[in-house]
């Protein structure tokens, strides 16, 4: 047993106040690995930490001119007492679940894919181009564009994904340069061949009815359910399979899981191919449930969400969908904020920056065990 | 006498787990003081609160007679204290000068590079050694390094020199100039500890000895006036019996490897036209000084690096030359890794995955689409208490948290639960202390005697010596020289040296 304590330990020291020349001092912290925690109170850091990160964003808002009492108001009660409200963050959280479960699977595998937004964007080309060109009969309209949505975002990333096995190129630069790429082709089709000739605005022509997605009433759109079932099947994949176990050892130690012979080259192909896929139909979603044509609603932040999404939710898809959930209020909070107080809707941006720092500060706490010493 | 440095009473735990508990230890200037015991046993705690690296709980700490309070590394400078640890703390891509301004406390860069690396090589021609100091670290070998790190201390003005493990990474001959070199230093007014689990050592190159067990000091004697056999008890507590080879007669060849060639990662060739086969129920030893080539081997016959040239062939499957890990794994090999938490282990994962990970495409545990976790834990808990892992309060605790001795007995439970056809272990027992390393030997030996054909491949000769009943010598990328055992210490070690 002492073996554990001698080789996992090390220790750190930070002089708070030096010796200095009349001798005296505080003392100084002293900083431990900690060898286990029990779960318990890693919840309540990361509740203190959530607590903290809220508090200063806060701060922020008071600040930027909102009042103490309304902030209350704009958060919890408007969201949650106003049937509207809570309608509005249910079918904002669709694409941002979409996206959280992609970034997720992706970083399971260490595969740093900063290319959510492009993949969106081919996602909503792929639907589209359905649309546009009128492929398959109406019935199967919405489940032919969802395929060929996520073919489209997979196709996206298999570039970046072959670069990095291949080539060993850094995938996070190639993924993050392709978005642009992405973005100006959609403006080169939304500006030439798929203007809308009706008012000649850079959109698509409007999706028939048959290819949008359906509200199911009670305030429910049909997105959302198809996010609940897709998080849902990632969630058995990583939890249940053998799949799942062996993306655990290619995250932990790729060297390792080579060597005890887990398929590390098809563990994170697979991977990736559907992270790229999931993006995409965060993209169909938000083209054929929210705004019912292709538009370039794509660089609000999902692709942050999505990387924000997945740390906060430690990359299991369950918890990414909680997660979505409540970047969702923050979406539609911050919306209203922007019409009733003139607050650029950056500051929910900066409030979920915010909110990941003090939570990632937060690890630290929960690695060492920190105490004062004399 | 006044003693260079007294501890008194130390005590310091780490998160619960008690490392010292009411140490002591004292070393005089002029001596070379071993510091004995197992890993685990406390040393390197015991002289990382010394170097003011650990704080302790409890304890006092006296050099040169003065009672004095080490708030870090820089105070136990200030005392003439230094340490060189077992991973040297070195920037790589540093010069040696660069390192040893670093680590300058007076933190004067007045006199200039020029004046600096003068005392670098003065000092360096007293201890008896030649060093660059423009130098980049990462272009010396382990040696030299430790040498910077020597050099390093003692321009920092130690008289006090720590000394954590030095030989673990030396060859034989290295070792033996390492220790000469740190008696002059004694000779010359030093106190020098040495931290040691080698019994010779102790005898040979020390003049008093404390042993220590389970967090304390138990022994404090002349090392002159004792023998291997009393420090093996006092360090162990109970004698360990060294396991025995049986003599049985080798089947039909299981794996053979013909003109193997191979690279590093930087396309260096370091596996040159190496042949050998190894039959069931045998151990091939291959002994040789590290880096000549037996990463690179090991990589070649596991498919995590596919050789350049050659034929590696195993019983029953025929070719199996550039087959990936997995496909020589289900062929029925088996590796143990030089480098445990490394290639052998995921630190961060569960003992029950770290198990498992081995035979899961077998379909024990349940089908792809649904693992069988209470199968999982059940076949682990099983395999946890064969094997004797120990330290594992939880199966689903980090694999981390694992000593390195059982840490390896868990990497031996997954490789040799499958009943492998073909064992590669690779320094089984690096690191390891006495008992471990007993354990691991009689662990090989039952898998020669239940048929594997074992490779086993080691930079310590003397476990190459004692288990193989065939032993290869490595130098420069080739089996120089082959050997029948029982082989002759002397002959094996000389080709060792001479083609290297």
């Amino acid at each position: 047993m002492l073996n554990n304590t001698v080789s996992a330990a090390t220790s750190a020291q930070a002089p708070l106040v030096k010796r200095t020349g009349h001798g005296w001092r505080l003392g100084r912290l002293n900083l431990e690995l900690r060898q286990h925690m029990s779960p318990w109170l890693q919840a309540l850091i990361l509740a203190c930490a959530l607590v903290v990160g809220l508090g200063i964003s806060a701060a922020l808002l008071i600040a930027a001119g909102v009042k103490p009492s309304a902030l209350f108001d704009e958060f919890i009660v408007e969201n949650f007492s106003d049937p509207e409200n809570l309608h509005s963050i249910l079918f904002q959280a669709a694409p941002l679940i979409f996206v959280g479960v992609s970034a997720a699977l992706a970083f399971r595998v260490r595969f740093w894919n900063l290319g959510i937004e492009g993949q969106m964007i081919w996602g909503g080309i792929g639907a589209t181009a359905v649309s546009f060109y009128d492929i398959g009969p109406a019935a199967t309209r919405i489940p032919l564009m969802m395929l060929f949505a996520a073919l489209a975002g997979m196709a996206w990333i298999i570039v970046p994904l072959w670069l990095r096995v291949r080539w060993r190129v850094n995938e996070i630069i190639v993924t993050l340069l392709l978005n642009y790429v992405a973005f100006n082709f959609l403006l080169h089709l939304l500006y030439g061949a798929w203007l809308d000739p009706k008012d000649n605005f850079p959109h698509s022509p409007q999706f028939r009815a048959f290819e949008r997605l359906p509200e199911l009433g009670f305030g429910v759109s049909s997105a959302l359910v198809l996010a609940l079932i897709f998080t849902a099947l990632s969630g058995w994949l990583v939890m249940f399979t053998r799949f799942g176990f062996y993306t655990k050892f290619v995250h932990d130690n790729d060297r390792m899981a080579l060597a005890v012979g887990v398929p590390i080259g098809l563990v994170t192909l697979v991977s990736a191919l559907l992270s790229g896929a999931l993006s995409a139909l965060a993209g169909f979603v938000i083209a054929a449930a929210q705004e019912g044509r292709l538009t370039q609603s794509y660089f609000e932040g999902y692709g942050f969400s999505g990387i924000l999404i997945a740390f906060l939710a430690r990359n299991n898809p369950i918890a990414a969908m909680v997660v979505a959930i409540l970047v969702a209020v923050l979406f539609v909070s911050g919306r209203s904020l922007q019409v009733f107080y003139q607050i650029p809707f950056a500051m929910v941006q900066l409030i979920q920056a915010i909110i990941v720092i003090s939570v990632a500060a937060s690890e630290f706490l929960m690695r060492h065990r920190v105490h004062w010493v004399r | 006498m006044v003693a260079a440095l007294k501890l008194v009473g130390v005590r310091k735990s780490f998160d619960g787990f008690v490392a010292l508990d009411d140490a002591e230890f004292e070393a005089r200037a002029g001596e070379v003081h071993a510091l004995l015991g197992e890993n685990g046993a406390g040393k390197s705690s015991l002289m990382n609160v010394a170097a003011g690296l650990y704080t302790p709980e409890a304890g006092r700490i006296f050099v040169n007679g003065e009672e004095v309070v080490l708030s870090g590394p820089r105070d136990a400078t200030a005392c003439r204290i230094g340490m060189v640890h077992q991973e040297f703390k070195l920037v790589r891509p540093f010069t040696v000068v660069e390192n040893v301004l670093l680590a300058n406390w007076r933190g004067r860069f007045a006199p200039g590079v020029r004046e600096i690396e003068r005392q670098i090589e003065k000092q360096a021609a007293e201890l008896g050694f030649e060093i660059d100091p423009g130098s980049r670290i990462d272009e010396l070998s382990i040696a030299e390094r430790q040498r910077v790190e020597i050099i390093k201390v003692l321009l920092a003005g130690a008289r006090i020199l720590i000394l954590d493990e030095p030989t673990a990474v030396l060859t034989d001959e290295e070792a033996v100039r390492l220790l000469t070199t740190v008696r002059a230093l004694a000779a010359g007014g030093a106190a020098v500890v040495l931290v040691t689990h080698k019994l010779g050592e102790v005898t040979a190159f020390t003049d008093r000895v404390t042993v220590m067990r389970n967090g304390r000091a138990v022994a404090l004697l002349d090392s002159r006036a004792t023998d291997a056999a009393e420090l093996t008890r006092l360090a162990v507590g109970t004698a360990v019996a060294s396991p025995r080879r049986a003599s049985s007669p080798p089947g039909e060849p299981r794996i053979t490897v013909k003109s193997l060639q191979a690279a590093r990662a930087d396309g260096h060739v370091t596996v040159n036209d190496v042949s050998f086969y190894v039959r069931a129920g045998e151990i091939y030893g291959i002994a040789g000084v590290g880096g000549n080539g037996q990463t690179e081997l090991v990589e070649a016959l596991t498919g995590v690096r596919g050789p350049l040239a050659g034929s590696i062939e195993i019983e029953g499957a025929g070719n199996a030359t550039g087959a990936s890990p997995e496909r020589l794994r289900d062929l029925g090999i088996a590796c143990i890794p030089a480098d445990r938490f490394g290639y052998g282990i995921a630190g961060g994962l569960s003992v029950v995955d770290n198990f498992c990970v081995g035979h899961i495409n077998e379909g024990t545990y349940g089908s792809w689409l649904r693992t069988n976790g209470a199968a999982m834990r059940e076949a682990t808990a099983e395999a946890v208490g064969e094997f004797d892992v120990q330290g594992v309060r939880a199966l689903r605790q980090r694999a981390a948290l694992l000593s390195g001795g059982n840490a390896q007995k868990l990497i031996i439970a997954r490789e040799f639960s499958r009943n492998p056809k073909v064992i590669v272990a690779h320094s089984p027992s690096r690191g390891l202390d006495v008992r471990a390393c007993a354990a691991v030997h009689e662990r090989l030996l039952k898998a020669r005697a239940g048929g594997a054909a074992i490779l086993l491949i080691s930079d310590d000769l003397d476990e190459v010596l004692n288990l193989s009943d065939r032993i290869g010598v490595m130098t420069r990328g080739r089996i120089a020289a082959e050997f029948e055992a029982p082989a002759d210490r002397q002959a094996v070690g000389r080709v060792m040296v001479h083609h290297a």
